[in-house]
């Protein structure tokens, strides 16, 4: 009883000070005790090796073949590639999904920090008012997707709002080549910015008061303080909410796969999309694979200008 | 606010000060109006009579009480299947992550074996991978795994993230040594030690994982629309799109009926865990 636990005690010695090891007993409890750490993360390592590692090589493989499912993989080298750039509907597929990033994020960001600052400053019934501008963030997309194409529909409530102030019996919001893509737009800010709200609530909780009170002895005005105290310290949050509201945007499918089909006339066609047609219903799946790659290097490209930017303001603050 | 002592009192600071507040309450009452009308207008819609979806004026409040349409819904495609089928992949998939996540959290956090960095930083760039870029080359290997049209392909390629391992390793760092060596000391097994100790002592963050989790798989759409056309495994969210097909008909009550009843299990989760939601909102925004 008495050895095993000295045994015990060694083991737990060395587990927390391993440069003290000198005995070869100690050695291999510790190293037995390490192998545990190794038998415990096995099993997510395994999964993230077939379910992503391999899929995104196996991804790269398809890209360069012609690939049906049912026949294997020719290879074609950069055939895909090359002829995606002269795909008219994949150009503007890009065109589409770009504009939609520019709809989706700047006005996501700006409300989003807007009501953010909004719900800083104390008042009655405020956290009542948090919780029910949170509610778009809990429905589905799918739900999103339905409720307004009803709210959208020629007959729908957005119409008899709207129509009497614009003179006009109905507008088709969703059958419409200009109004359609910022419909949408519209759509995915309303589901977007409460997520948002919260992120940059947590992040401007976290500025200390004593930074504030300090310009302001300083003499500094509320705008000053919002550029030079602010913004300087909410980076880590800002770079969050710009780079995942852009990735997010990027990737962009649910709504224009639900409310329009990509129409009318492929205006809402974004690049996920194509990917998913390509893919499920004409079965290219090599294509649909290129096109994935393609939009991986945007992100990417994307992803590392954003966070230079944002940190690169950063130097010249300090 | 610190405003200076001499005009605190006056009057054209009291008119400012309540200007302010009007202003303030308009913009919030505003925002409320823009964020909770759809949302309202879902509800109502789903105990009205058809005709009087599209009512001119708008029917505010259903002037005729319709709640049949929900069994009528239920009863017109096989949503309490699809009900069914969204709840067994959720509770697997929150399950399968939870416990996963926390193993190999506690094993990267405390735990030294050769390749750990290596291991974790490969886990960390997983973190960053679109799931469109996945699609495809995810969809084949389930295919070839004949997982298409079964459980096996709504749960397990979605059982596990590398943000949940990311942020159960964050908070195992903060537990303390001694705390495990004092349990090695009494006997305790090392698998003993992550089920009777670093569980326990894990639950406020596991909450906030198993919140988000749980949305994303509740909330999931384009993984199960790829991996099943069987009508049998359709998840809610797949079986209310098919549901709306273009050639159809829109039964708009019934989809609303579905649509509030599709939303519900958030909402109930949402209440009853708000402190744990908001903090796993938060937390998925520290991920970046």
């Amino acid at each position: 009883m008495a050895e095993k636990q000295l045994t015990a005690n060694t083991q737990a010695y060395t587990g927390s000070r391993p440069a003290s090891m000198h005995k070869t007993g100690m050695r291999s409890l510790f190293f037995r005790r390490n192998l545990y750490g190794l038998f415990f993360v096995t099993p997510a390592m395994l999964f993230f090796l077939i379910f992503n590692l391999y899929p995104m090589l196996n991804g790269l493989y398809l890209s360069f073949t012609e690939y049906t499912l049912l026949k294997p993989p020719v290879f074609i080298g950069i055939a895909n590639y090359t002829g995606l750039l002269d795909n008219k509907e994949f150009l503007n597929g890009l065109q589409v999904t770009a504009a939609f990033v520019l709809g989706t994020t700047i006005p996501k960001w700006l409300l989003s920090l807007a009501l953010a600052l909004l719900f800083l400053r104390p008042f009655w019934g405020r956290e009542t008012f948090k919780v029910l501008y949170f509610t778009p963030t809990l429905l589905s997309a799918v739900v999103i997707s339905m409720v307004w194409k009803l709210l959208l529909n020629p007959n729908g409530l957005v119409n008899a709002l709207v129509t009497p102030w614009v003179n006009r019996s109905e507008i088709f919001w969703l059958a419409h080549s200009k109004l359609t893509p910022m419909a949408l737009m519209v759509v995915d800010n309303w589901a977007g910015i409460s997520f948002f709200m919260v992120i940059w609530i947590a992040g401007l909780v976290g500025i200390p008061r004593e930074f504030y009170e300090a310009a302001l002895i300083d003499g500094a005005g509320r705008w000053q303080s919002f550029w030079h105290i602010t913004l300087p310290l909410l980076r880590p949050t800002t770079l969050f909410v710009v780079v995942v509201s852009t990735i997010g945007a990027l990737q962009a499918f649910s709504l224009q796969f639900i409310m329009t089909r990509g129409g009318p006339s492929n205006v809402t066609t974004t690049v996920a999309l194509m990917v998913y047609n390509y893919g499920f219903n004409y079965f290219r799946m090599g294509v649909a694979a290129t096109m994935s790659v393609y939009m991986f290097v945007v992100i990417i490209i994307i992803t590392i200008v954003q966070i230079r930017s944002v940190r690169s303001e950063e130097t010249s603050y300090t | 606010m610190m405003t200076p002592t001499t005009s605190r009192h006056s009057a054209t600071h009291l008119v400012t000060r309540g200007l302010r507040n009007v202003l303030l309450y308009a913009v919030v009452i505003v925002g409320l109006l823009v964020f909770c009308i759809p949302v309202y207008y879902m509800a109502t819609t789903s105990i009205k009579a058809e005709a009087e979806v599209f009512a001119i004026p708008v029917h505010w409040i259903p002037h005729e009480f319709k709640p049949q349409n929900y069994p009528e819904a239920f009863a017109a495609a096989p949503f309490a299947r699809y009900f069914y089928n969204s709840t067994v992949v959720a509770i697997a998939v929150v399950f399968s992550t939870l416990f996963f996540s926390a193993l190999a959290g506690y094993g990267f956090a405390k735990f030294s074996f050769p390749g750990k960095t290596l291991f974790f930083l490969f886990v960390l760039s997983t973190l960053m991978i679109p799931f469109q870029i996945l699609l495809i080359p995810l969809y084949v290997l389930v295919y070839h795994l004949g997982w298409t049209n079964n459980y096996a392909g709504l749960i397990i390629p979605g059982a596990l993230t590398a943000f949940g391992v990311f942020l159960m390793r964050q908070f195992c760092l903060t537990l303390p040594d001694e705390l495990l060596d004092a349990a090695r000391i009494d006997g305790c097994s090392e698998p003993g030690i992550f089920w009777r100790i670093v569980l326990p002592l894990l639950k406020p963050p596991l909450a906030s994982l198993a919140i988000i989790t749980f949305l994303g798989s509740w909330n999931n759409f384009l993984w199960p629309l790829i991996v099943v056309n069987k009508g049998s495994l359709f998840t809610l969210p797949v079986g209310m799109t098919v549901f709306t097909q273009p050639m159809r008909a829109p039964y708009w009550t019934y989809i609303m009926a579905v649509s509030t009843v599709s939303t519900v299990p958030v909402v109930v989760v949402f209440l009853a865990l708000q402190k744990y939601f908001i903090q796993g909102v938060v937390l998925s925004g520290m991920k970046g």
